[in-house]
Protein backbone atom coordinates (compact mmCIF):
# COMPACT_ATOMS: atom_id res chain seq x y z
CA UNK A 1 0.00 0.00 0.00
CA UNK A 2 2.25 2.80 1.21
CA UNK A 3 5.99 2.91 1.68
CA UNK A 4 7.35 1.81 5.05
CA UNK A 5 8.29 4.84 7.10
CA UNK A 6 5.53 6.88 5.48
CA UNK A 7 3.96 9.50 7.75
CA UNK A 8 0.98 7.91 9.49
CA UNK A 9 -2.08 10.11 9.74
CA UNK A 10 -5.18 9.51 11.83
CA UNK A 11 -8.26 11.52 10.82
CA UNK A 12 -11.09 11.79 13.37
CA UNK A 13 -14.39 13.35 12.26
CA UNK A 14 -18.02 12.37 12.76
CA UNK A 15 -18.94 13.47 9.23
CA UNK A 16 -17.99 10.72 6.82
CA UNK A 17 -18.09 13.09 3.88
CA UNK A 18 -15.34 15.18 5.48
CA UNK A 19 -13.26 12.06 6.13
CA UNK A 20 -13.74 10.85 2.57
CA UNK A 21 -12.69 14.13 1.06
CA UNK A 22 -9.65 14.41 3.35
CA UNK A 23 -8.55 10.92 2.30
CA UNK A 24 -9.16 11.78 -1.33
CA UNK A 25 -7.14 15.01 -1.10
CA UNK A 26 -4.14 13.19 0.40
CA UNK A 27 -4.24 10.21 -1.97
CA UNK A 28 -1.10 10.07 -4.03
CA UNK A 29 0.94 11.65 -1.23
CA UNK A 30 3.40 9.52 0.81
CA UNK A 31 1.03 9.05 3.73
CA UNK A 32 -0.57 6.09 5.42
CA UNK A 33 -4.05 7.05 6.59
CA UNK A 34 -6.55 5.63 9.07
CA UNK A 35 -9.86 7.19 10.00
CA UNK A 36 -12.25 7.15 12.96
CA UNK A 37 -15.79 8.50 13.21
CA UNK A 38 -15.68 9.54 16.85
CA UNK A 39 -13.26 10.48 19.62
CA UNK A 40 -13.12 7.19 21.50
CA UNK A 41 -12.62 5.16 18.32
CA UNK A 42 -9.88 7.60 17.40
CA UNK A 43 -8.15 7.22 20.77
CA UNK A 44 -8.32 3.44 20.40
CA UNK A 45 -6.35 3.85 17.19
CA UNK A 46 -3.50 5.61 19.03
CA UNK A 47 -2.00 2.37 20.21
CA UNK A 48 -3.12 0.26 17.26
CA UNK A 49 -2.06 2.55 14.43
CA UNK A 50 0.59 4.68 16.20
CA UNK A 51 -0.02 7.83 14.16
CA UNK A 52 2.53 10.56 13.53
CA UNK A 53 -0.21 13.12 12.95
CA UNK A 54 -3.79 13.38 14.12
CA UNK A 55 -6.31 15.55 12.33
CA UNK A 56 -9.32 15.97 14.59
CA UNK A 57 -12.66 17.75 14.29
CA UNK A 58 -13.35 19.99 17.28
CA UNK A 59 -17.12 19.53 17.35
CA UNK A 60 -18.19 15.92 17.57
CA UNK A 61 -20.85 14.04 19.54
CA UNK A 62 -19.37 12.11 22.49
CA UNK A 63 -15.78 13.06 23.26
CA UNK A 64 -15.11 16.58 22.04
CA UNK A 65 -12.11 17.41 19.90
CA UNK A 66 -10.53 19.27 22.80
CA UNK A 67 -10.83 16.23 25.06
CA UNK A 68 -9.34 14.06 22.33
CA UNK A 69 -6.43 16.51 22.04
CA UNK A 70 -5.83 16.33 25.75
CA UNK A 71 -5.80 12.52 25.77
CA UNK A 72 -3.45 12.40 22.79
CA UNK A 73 -1.05 14.66 24.59
CA UNK A 74 -1.19 12.48 27.69
CA UNK A 75 -0.61 9.35 25.64
CA UNK A 76 2.24 10.67 23.51
CA UNK A 77 3.23 14.32 23.55
CA UNK A 78 5.30 13.89 20.39
CA UNK A 79 2.22 13.27 18.21
CA UNK A 80 1.47 16.38 16.15
CA UNK A 81 -2.21 17.30 15.96
CA UNK A 82 -4.19 19.61 13.74
CA UNK A 83 -7.77 20.63 14.58
CA UNK A 84 -10.55 21.28 12.11
CA UNK A 85 -13.37 23.54 13.10
CA UNK A 86 -16.53 24.68 11.47
CA UNK A 87 -16.74 27.55 13.91
CA UNK A 88 -13.67 29.38 12.77
CA UNK A 89 -13.58 31.54 15.81
CA UNK A 90 -10.22 32.67 17.06
CA UNK A 91 -11.24 31.61 20.55
CA UNK A 92 -11.72 27.92 19.78
CA UNK A 93 -8.53 27.81 17.76
CA UNK A 94 -6.54 29.45 20.55
CA UNK A 95 -8.08 27.04 23.02
CA UNK A 96 -7.02 24.10 20.88
CA UNK A 97 -3.48 25.43 20.46
CA UNK A 98 -3.26 25.88 24.22
CA UNK A 99 -4.06 22.21 24.60
CA UNK A 100 -1.20 21.25 22.40
CA UNK A 101 -2.62 21.43 18.85
CA UNK A 102 0.05 22.36 16.35
CA UNK A 103 -2.24 24.13 13.89
CA UNK A 104 -5.90 24.59 12.99
CA UNK A 105 -7.95 24.43 9.83
CA UNK A 106 -11.20 26.37 9.46
CA UNK A 107 -13.95 24.54 7.57
CA UNK A 108 -14.56 24.73 4.70
CA UNK A 109 -11.01 24.47 3.43
CA UNK A 110 -9.56 24.01 -0.03
CA UNK A 111 -7.60 20.86 -0.94
CA UNK A 112 -4.45 22.95 -1.24
CA UNK A 113 -4.90 24.41 2.23
CA UNK A 114 -5.37 20.93 3.66
CA UNK A 115 -2.35 19.49 1.81
CA UNK A 116 -0.17 22.40 2.93
CA UNK A 117 -1.12 22.14 6.60
CA UNK A 118 -0.64 18.38 6.65
CA UNK A 119 2.76 18.73 4.97
CA UNK A 120 3.86 21.30 7.55
CA UNK A 121 2.59 19.14 10.38
CA UNK A 122 4.52 16.17 8.97
CA UNK A 123 7.67 18.29 8.89
CA UNK A 124 7.05 19.33 12.48
CA UNK A 125 6.70 15.69 13.50
CA UNK A 126 10.00 14.83 11.78
CA UNK A 127 11.69 17.66 13.71
CA UNK A 128 10.24 16.49 17.00
CA UNK A 129 11.50 12.95 16.42
CA UNK A 130 14.91 14.20 15.36
CA UNK A 131 15.21 16.32 18.48
CA UNK A 132 14.37 13.32 20.64
CA UNK A 133 16.91 11.15 18.83
CA UNK A 134 19.60 13.82 19.23
CA UNK A 135 18.85 14.17 22.91
CA UNK A 136 19.13 10.41 23.39
CA UNK A 137 22.40 10.40 21.48
CA UNK A 138 23.75 13.21 23.64
CA UNK A 139 22.91 11.28 26.83
CA UNK A 140 24.52 8.16 25.42
CA UNK A 141 27.66 10.08 24.44
CA UNK A 142 27.88 11.46 27.93
CA UNK A 143 27.68 7.97 29.39
CA UNK A 144 30.20 6.66 26.88
CA UNK A 145 32.55 9.49 27.69
CA UNK A 146 32.36 8.48 31.31
CA UNK A 147 33.10 4.88 30.41
CA UNK A 148 36.08 5.94 28.30
CA UNK A 149 37.44 8.20 31.01
CA UNK A 150 37.19 5.46 33.55
CA UNK A 151 38.84 2.84 31.43
CA UNK A 152 41.48 4.80 29.55
CA UNK A 153 42.57 7.04 32.41
CA UNK A 154 41.85 4.92 35.39
CA UNK A 155 43.40 1.69 34.15
CA UNK A 156 46.97 2.96 33.91
CA UNK A 157 46.64 4.75 37.24
CA UNK A 158 45.32 1.56 38.82
CA UNK A 159 48.24 -0.42 37.41
CA UNK A 160 50.70 2.13 38.82
CA UNK A 161 49.06 2.13 42.21
CA UNK A 162 48.88 -1.65 42.37
CA UNK A 163 52.61 -1.89 41.74
CA UNK A 164 53.42 0.89 44.19
CA UNK A 165 51.69 -1.07 46.91
CA UNK A 166 53.76 -4.10 46.04
CA UNK A 167 56.97 -2.05 45.98
CA UNK A 168 56.18 -0.56 49.36
CA UNK A 169 55.82 -4.05 50.81
CA UNK A 170 58.87 -5.46 49.10
CA UNK A 171 61.09 -2.53 50.02
CA UNK A 172 59.76 -2.04 53.55
CA UNK A 173 62.79 -3.67 55.17
CA UNK A 174 65.50 -2.54 52.76
CA UNK A 175 64.67 1.04 51.83
CA UNK A 176 65.87 3.99 53.89
CA UNK A 177 63.36 6.12 55.76
CA UNK A 178 63.81 8.79 53.11
CA UNK A 179 63.08 6.39 50.30
CA UNK A 180 60.05 5.00 52.07
CA UNK A 181 58.70 8.50 52.61
CA UNK A 182 59.23 9.32 48.93
CA UNK A 183 57.41 6.16 47.91
CA UNK A 184 54.56 6.99 50.23
CA UNK A 185 54.20 10.48 48.75
CA UNK A 186 54.06 9.00 45.26
CA UNK A 187 51.39 6.56 46.37
CA UNK A 188 49.34 9.32 47.97
CA UNK A 189 49.50 11.49 44.83
CA UNK A 190 48.46 8.60 42.60
CA UNK A 191 45.65 7.85 45.04
CA UNK A 192 44.47 11.46 44.78
CA UNK A 193 44.44 11.21 40.99
CA UNK A 194 42.35 8.06 41.17
CA UNK A 195 39.89 9.80 43.46
CA UNK A 196 39.73 12.75 41.06
CA UNK A 197 38.89 10.47 38.13
CA UNK A 198 36.14 8.89 40.20
CA UNK A 199 34.71 12.29 41.05
CA UNK A 200 34.71 13.43 37.43
CA UNK A 201 33.07 10.26 36.31
CA UNK A 202 30.48 10.65 39.02
CA UNK A 203 29.74 14.15 37.76
CA UNK A 204 28.60 12.90 34.40
CA UNK A 205 26.79 9.80 35.53
CA UNK A 206 24.62 10.74 38.49
CA UNK A 207 21.71 8.59 37.49
CA UNK A 208 18.51 10.44 38.26
CA UNK A 209 16.30 7.43 37.64
CA UNK A 210 18.24 5.29 40.10
CA UNK A 211 17.91 7.97 42.73
CA UNK A 212 14.16 8.32 42.22
CA UNK A 213 13.62 4.57 42.19
CA UNK A 214 15.36 4.12 45.54
CA UNK A 215 13.80 6.86 47.66
CA UNK A 216 12.33 6.23 51.08
CA UNK A 217 11.07 8.27 54.03
CA UNK A 218 14.16 9.66 55.76
CA UNK A 219 14.36 12.03 58.74
CA UNK A 220 16.74 14.77 57.53
CA UNK A 221 18.72 14.37 60.73
CA UNK A 222 20.08 11.04 59.43
CA UNK A 223 21.96 12.22 56.31
CA UNK A 224 22.97 15.42 58.12
CA UNK A 225 24.45 13.46 61.02
CA UNK A 226 26.28 11.08 58.69
CA UNK A 227 27.73 13.90 56.61
CA UNK A 228 28.82 15.85 59.69
CA UNK A 229 30.45 12.78 61.21
CA UNK A 230 32.41 12.03 58.07
CA UNK A 231 33.79 15.58 58.10
CA UNK A 232 34.37 16.03 61.82
CA UNK A 233 38.06 15.07 61.65
CA UNK A 234 38.55 17.52 58.80
CA UNK A 235 36.88 20.30 60.79
CA UNK A 236 38.77 19.46 63.96
CA UNK A 237 42.08 19.70 62.12
CA UNK A 238 41.26 23.32 61.24
CA UNK A 239 39.71 24.03 64.66
CA UNK A 240 36.42 24.74 62.93
CA UNK A 241 33.30 24.52 65.03
CA UNK A 242 31.01 22.19 63.02
CA UNK A 243 27.55 22.31 64.61
CA UNK A 244 24.03 21.15 63.71
CA UNK A 245 20.75 22.86 64.42
CA UNK A 246 18.01 20.32 63.66
CA UNK A 247 14.67 20.18 65.50
CA UNK A 248 13.67 16.96 67.29
CA UNK A 249 11.79 15.18 65.82
CA UNK A 250 13.46 16.15 62.56
CA UNK A 251 11.37 16.89 59.46
CA UNK A 252 11.12 13.93 57.11
CA UNK A 253 11.85 13.89 53.41
CA UNK A 254 11.33 11.46 50.53
CA UNK A 255 14.95 10.83 49.70
CA UNK A 256 17.71 8.51 48.57
CA UNK A 257 19.77 8.59 51.74
CA UNK A 258 23.14 7.72 50.19
CA UNK A 259 23.13 10.40 47.51
CA UNK A 260 21.56 13.02 49.75
CA UNK A 261 24.35 12.34 52.25
CA UNK A 262 26.85 12.65 49.42
CA UNK A 263 25.42 16.04 48.44
CA UNK A 264 25.67 17.22 52.05
CA UNK A 265 29.23 15.95 52.36
CA UNK A 266 30.13 17.97 49.26
CA UNK A 267 28.50 21.14 50.55
CA UNK A 268 29.64 20.89 54.17
CA UNK A 269 33.10 19.78 53.00
CA UNK A 270 33.31 22.88 50.82
CA UNK A 271 32.26 25.08 53.73
CA UNK A 272 34.95 23.55 55.94
CA UNK A 273 37.51 23.85 53.17
CA UNK A 274 36.91 27.53 52.48
CA UNK A 275 36.43 28.67 56.07
CA UNK A 276 39.57 29.97 57.80
CA UNK A 277 40.90 28.13 60.83
CA UNK A 278 38.89 28.73 63.98
CA UNK A 279 35.70 29.56 62.06
CA UNK A 280 32.26 28.01 62.30
CA UNK A 281 30.05 25.92 60.02
CA UNK A 282 26.40 25.46 60.98
CA UNK A 283 24.13 22.85 59.40
CA UNK A 284 20.49 23.65 60.10
CA UNK A 285 17.21 22.09 59.01
CA UNK A 286 13.68 23.41 59.28
CA UNK A 287 10.22 23.06 57.78
CA UNK A 288 9.29 26.19 55.83
CA UNK A 289 5.88 26.35 54.18
CA UNK A 290 5.71 22.59 53.70
CA UNK A 291 9.24 22.35 52.30
CA UNK A 292 12.30 21.09 54.15
CA UNK A 293 15.16 23.55 54.09
CA UNK A 294 18.68 22.35 54.88
CA UNK A 295 21.07 25.27 55.26
CA UNK A 296 24.85 25.08 55.49
CA UNK A 297 26.21 28.41 56.71
CA UNK A 298 29.89 29.21 57.08
CA UNK A 299 31.99 32.10 58.36
CA UNK A 300 34.30 31.94 55.35
CA UNK A 301 35.34 34.73 53.00
CA UNK A 302 32.08 34.59 51.05
CA UNK A 303 31.71 34.42 47.30
CA UNK A 304 32.18 37.43 45.06
CA UNK A 305 29.25 38.61 42.95
CA UNK A 306 31.16 37.69 39.79
CA UNK A 307 31.68 34.10 40.98
CA UNK A 308 28.23 33.56 42.45
CA UNK A 309 26.41 32.70 39.19
CA UNK A 310 29.01 30.06 38.33
CA UNK A 311 29.53 28.12 41.53
CA UNK A 312 27.22 25.32 40.37
CA UNK A 313 28.80 25.00 36.93
CA UNK A 314 30.65 21.76 36.31
CA UNK A 315 34.46 22.12 36.45
CA UNK A 316 34.21 25.58 38.02
CA UNK A 317 36.51 26.04 40.95
CA UNK A 318 37.12 29.50 42.28
CA UNK A 319 40.72 30.28 43.15
CA UNK A 320 41.65 28.34 46.23
CA UNK A 321 40.50 27.48 49.70
CA UNK A 322 41.89 29.02 52.83
CA UNK A 323 44.81 26.62 52.80
CA UNK A 324 45.37 26.65 49.07
CA UNK A 325 43.10 23.63 48.53
CA UNK A 326 41.49 23.28 45.18
CA UNK A 327 38.44 21.25 44.38
CA UNK A 328 37.63 19.13 41.37
CA UNK A 329 35.05 21.74 40.42
CA UNK A 330 32.31 19.14 40.39
CA UNK A 331 31.13 18.77 43.98
CA UNK A 332 28.52 21.51 43.83
CA UNK A 333 27.40 20.60 40.30
CA UNK A 334 26.86 17.01 41.42
CA UNK A 335 25.10 18.18 44.58
CA UNK A 336 22.73 20.35 42.60
CA UNK A 337 21.83 17.45 40.32
CA UNK A 338 21.20 15.30 43.37
CA UNK A 339 18.93 17.97 44.90
CA UNK A 340 17.04 18.28 41.61
CA UNK A 341 16.66 14.52 41.32
CA UNK A 342 14.84 14.75 44.66
CA UNK A 343 12.46 17.33 43.23
CA UNK A 344 14.30 20.05 45.14
CA UNK A 345 16.91 22.70 44.55
CA UNK A 346 20.30 23.90 45.72
CA UNK A 347 20.84 27.64 46.04
CA UNK A 348 23.42 29.94 47.57
CA UNK A 349 23.47 33.32 49.24
CA UNK A 350 26.69 35.03 50.08
CA UNK A 351 28.10 38.30 51.28
CA UNK A 352 31.82 38.74 50.69
CA UNK A 353 33.58 38.97 54.04
CA UNK A 354 30.63 37.54 55.94
CA UNK A 355 30.33 33.97 54.72
CA UNK A 356 28.08 31.88 52.51
CA UNK A 357 24.92 29.87 53.04
CA UNK A 358 24.10 26.97 50.75
CA UNK A 359 20.50 25.79 50.96
CA UNK A 360 19.04 22.48 49.81
CA UNK A 361 15.27 22.76 49.61
CA UNK A 362 13.36 19.49 49.37
CA UNK A 363 9.61 18.98 49.03
CA UNK A 364 7.93 18.16 52.32
CA UNK A 365 6.62 14.63 52.67
CA UNK A 366 2.96 15.36 52.07
CA UNK A 367 3.63 16.61 48.55
CA UNK A 368 6.01 13.97 47.42
CA UNK A 369 5.55 10.99 49.66
CA UNK A 370 4.06 7.68 48.59
CA UNK A 371 0.88 7.94 50.62
CA UNK A 372 0.60 11.53 51.72
CA UNK A 373 -3.06 12.45 52.24
CA UNK A 374 -2.45 16.05 51.25
CA UNK A 375 -0.45 19.01 52.38
CA UNK A 376 0.71 18.62 55.91
CA UNK A 377 0.31 22.16 57.15
CA UNK A 378 -0.88 21.78 60.70
CA UNK A 379 0.45 19.60 63.47
CA UNK A 380 -0.41 15.98 62.69
CA UNK A 381 -2.35 13.94 65.22
CA UNK B 1 54.18 -33.01 48.71
CA UNK B 2 51.46 -30.59 49.73
CA UNK B 3 49.30 -29.31 46.93
CA UNK B 4 49.57 -25.54 46.47
CA UNK B 5 46.48 -23.51 45.79
CA UNK B 6 46.17 -22.75 42.07
CA UNK B 7 44.96 -19.33 40.96
CA UNK B 8 44.38 -17.98 37.47
CA UNK B 9 44.36 -14.30 36.56
CA UNK B 10 42.69 -13.28 33.29
CA UNK B 11 43.46 -9.63 32.58
CA UNK B 12 44.74 -7.89 29.45
CA UNK B 13 46.87 -5.32 31.30
CA UNK B 14 50.28 -6.99 31.98
CA UNK B 15 51.43 -4.15 34.25
CA UNK B 16 48.36 -4.44 36.40
CA UNK B 17 48.69 -8.22 36.49
CA UNK B 18 52.29 -8.04 37.65
CA UNK B 19 51.08 -5.96 40.59
CA UNK B 20 48.53 -8.46 41.85
CA UNK B 21 50.52 -11.53 40.87
CA UNK B 22 53.40 -10.36 43.08
CA UNK B 23 51.05 -10.03 46.03
CA UNK B 24 49.51 -13.46 45.47
CA UNK B 25 52.85 -15.18 44.81
CA UNK B 26 54.24 -13.55 47.93
CA UNK B 27 51.41 -15.11 49.94
CA UNK B 28 52.30 -18.58 48.69
CA UNK B 29 49.76 -19.09 45.93
CA UNK B 30 50.59 -20.59 42.55
CA UNK B 31 49.43 -17.99 40.09
CA UNK B 32 49.03 -18.42 36.33
CA UNK B 33 48.21 -15.56 34.00
CA UNK B 34 46.24 -15.32 30.77
CA UNK B 35 46.17 -12.00 28.93
CA UNK B 36 42.95 -12.55 27.01
CA UNK B 37 39.68 -14.43 27.50
CA UNK B 38 40.51 -17.05 24.86
CA UNK B 39 43.79 -18.12 26.48
CA UNK B 40 42.08 -17.88 29.83
CA UNK B 41 39.33 -20.26 28.86
CA UNK B 42 41.86 -22.69 27.39
CA UNK B 43 43.83 -22.56 30.64
CA UNK B 44 40.70 -23.26 32.67
CA UNK B 45 39.96 -26.33 30.54
CA UNK B 46 43.54 -27.60 30.75
CA UNK B 47 44.13 -27.39 34.49
CA UNK B 48 42.16 -27.40 37.70
CA UNK B 49 42.10 -24.00 39.42
CA UNK B 50 40.85 -23.12 42.86
CA UNK B 51 39.99 -19.53 42.06
CA UNK B 52 39.77 -17.21 39.07
CA UNK B 53 40.59 -13.50 39.17
CA UNK B 54 38.79 -11.96 36.22
CA UNK B 55 39.00 -8.51 34.64
CA UNK B 56 35.84 -7.16 33.04
CA UNK B 57 36.93 -4.67 30.41
CA UNK B 58 39.04 -6.65 27.98
CA UNK B 59 39.29 -6.57 24.22
CA UNK B 60 36.54 -4.75 22.41
CA UNK B 61 34.35 -4.21 25.42
CA UNK B 62 33.25 -6.13 28.45
CA UNK B 63 34.54 -9.48 27.29
CA UNK B 64 35.06 -10.50 30.91
CA UNK B 65 31.29 -10.52 31.33
CA UNK B 66 30.87 -12.98 28.44
CA UNK B 67 33.65 -15.03 29.98
CA UNK B 68 31.89 -15.15 33.35
CA UNK B 69 28.62 -16.20 31.72
CA UNK B 70 30.40 -18.95 29.80
CA UNK B 71 31.97 -20.26 33.00
CA UNK B 72 28.61 -20.33 34.68
CA UNK B 73 27.18 -22.52 31.92
CA UNK B 74 30.10 -24.94 31.89
CA UNK B 75 29.33 -27.93 34.15
CA UNK B 76 33.03 -28.45 34.86
CA UNK B 77 33.60 -24.82 35.87
CA UNK B 78 30.33 -23.57 37.30
CA UNK B 79 31.47 -23.95 40.91
CA UNK B 80 34.75 -22.15 40.37
CA UNK B 81 34.88 -19.06 42.61
CA UNK B 82 35.35 -15.92 40.50
CA UNK B 83 36.80 -12.72 41.92
CA UNK B 84 35.93 -9.96 39.50
CA UNK B 85 38.39 -7.09 39.56
CA UNK B 86 37.22 -4.10 37.60
CA UNK B 87 37.98 -0.45 37.19
CA UNK B 88 34.40 0.31 36.32
CA UNK B 89 32.00 -0.71 39.03
CA UNK B 90 29.20 1.68 38.02
CA UNK B 91 29.70 1.33 34.30
CA UNK B 92 29.20 -2.42 34.45
CA UNK B 93 25.62 -1.73 35.41
CA UNK B 94 25.33 0.81 32.59
CA UNK B 95 26.70 -1.55 29.96
CA UNK B 96 24.27 -4.28 30.92
CA UNK B 97 21.07 -2.49 31.83
CA UNK B 98 18.48 -4.63 33.52
CA UNK B 99 20.82 -7.56 34.00
CA UNK B 100 21.99 -8.81 37.34
CA UNK B 101 25.68 -8.02 37.55
CA UNK B 102 26.44 -8.57 41.15
CA UNK B 103 25.76 -10.60 43.18
CA UNK B 104 24.89 -13.66 41.16
CA UNK B 105 26.99 -12.72 38.17
CA UNK B 106 28.26 -16.19 38.61
CA UNK B 107 26.94 -17.94 41.69
CA UNK B 108 30.10 -17.67 43.76
CA UNK B 109 31.50 -14.36 42.67
CA UNK B 110 32.90 -11.33 44.44
CA UNK B 111 33.71 -7.93 43.04
CA UNK B 112 36.58 -5.59 43.87
CA UNK B 113 37.49 -2.30 42.28
CA UNK B 114 40.96 -1.64 40.84
CA UNK B 115 43.40 -0.93 42.37
CA UNK B 116 43.01 -3.41 45.24
CA UNK B 117 44.91 -2.93 48.45
CA UNK B 118 47.16 -5.94 49.07
CA UNK B 119 45.64 -6.85 52.43
CA UNK B 120 42.11 -6.60 51.08
CA UNK B 121 43.01 -8.75 48.07
CA UNK B 122 44.58 -11.47 50.22
CA UNK B 123 41.75 -11.41 52.72
CA UNK B 124 39.12 -11.71 49.99
CA UNK B 125 40.95 -14.50 48.17
CA UNK B 126 41.38 -16.46 51.41
CA UNK B 127 37.72 -16.01 52.33
CA UNK B 128 36.53 -17.16 48.91
CA UNK B 129 38.79 -20.22 48.98
CA UNK B 130 37.52 -21.11 52.44
CA UNK B 131 33.90 -20.72 51.37
CA UNK B 132 34.53 -22.88 48.30
CA UNK B 133 36.19 -25.57 50.42
CA UNK B 134 33.21 -25.71 52.78
CA UNK B 135 30.87 -26.13 49.78
CA UNK B 136 32.81 -29.09 48.44
CA UNK B 137 31.58 -32.50 49.53
CA UNK B 138 34.14 -34.17 51.77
Amino acid sequence: MSAPGATRILIIDDEEIVIDSCVAILSGEPYEITTATDGSKGLAQLREFRPDLVVVDLKMPGLSGLEVLERIREADATIVSVVMTGYATVASAVDAMKRGAYDFLPKPFTPDEFRLIVRRAAEKRALVLETLALRRERDLLREHFAAIVSHEVKSPLAAVQQNLWVLERELASVASADQRARLERVRIRVGDMLKLVDTWRRGVTVDLETIRANCAVVPVSVPIQKAVESLSVHAARKAIDLVTDVPDPAPEVWAHEVTLTEALVNIIGNAVKYTPDGGRVTVGAQLVEGAVRIAVADTGPGIGAEDLPHVFDAFYSSGSGSTGERGSGLGLAVSRRIAEAHGGSLTVESTPGKGSTFVITLPGLAENGPAGPGRDDGPAA
Amino acid sequence: MTERTQLLIIDDDPDYVSGIKAILDGAGYDTDVANNPKDGYAALRAKRYDLLLLDIMMGRGAEGVMMARKIRKDPALKDLPVLIITGIREQVAFLFPGQAVHPGFVPVDELLEKPVEPDLLLERVAAMLKAAASRRPA
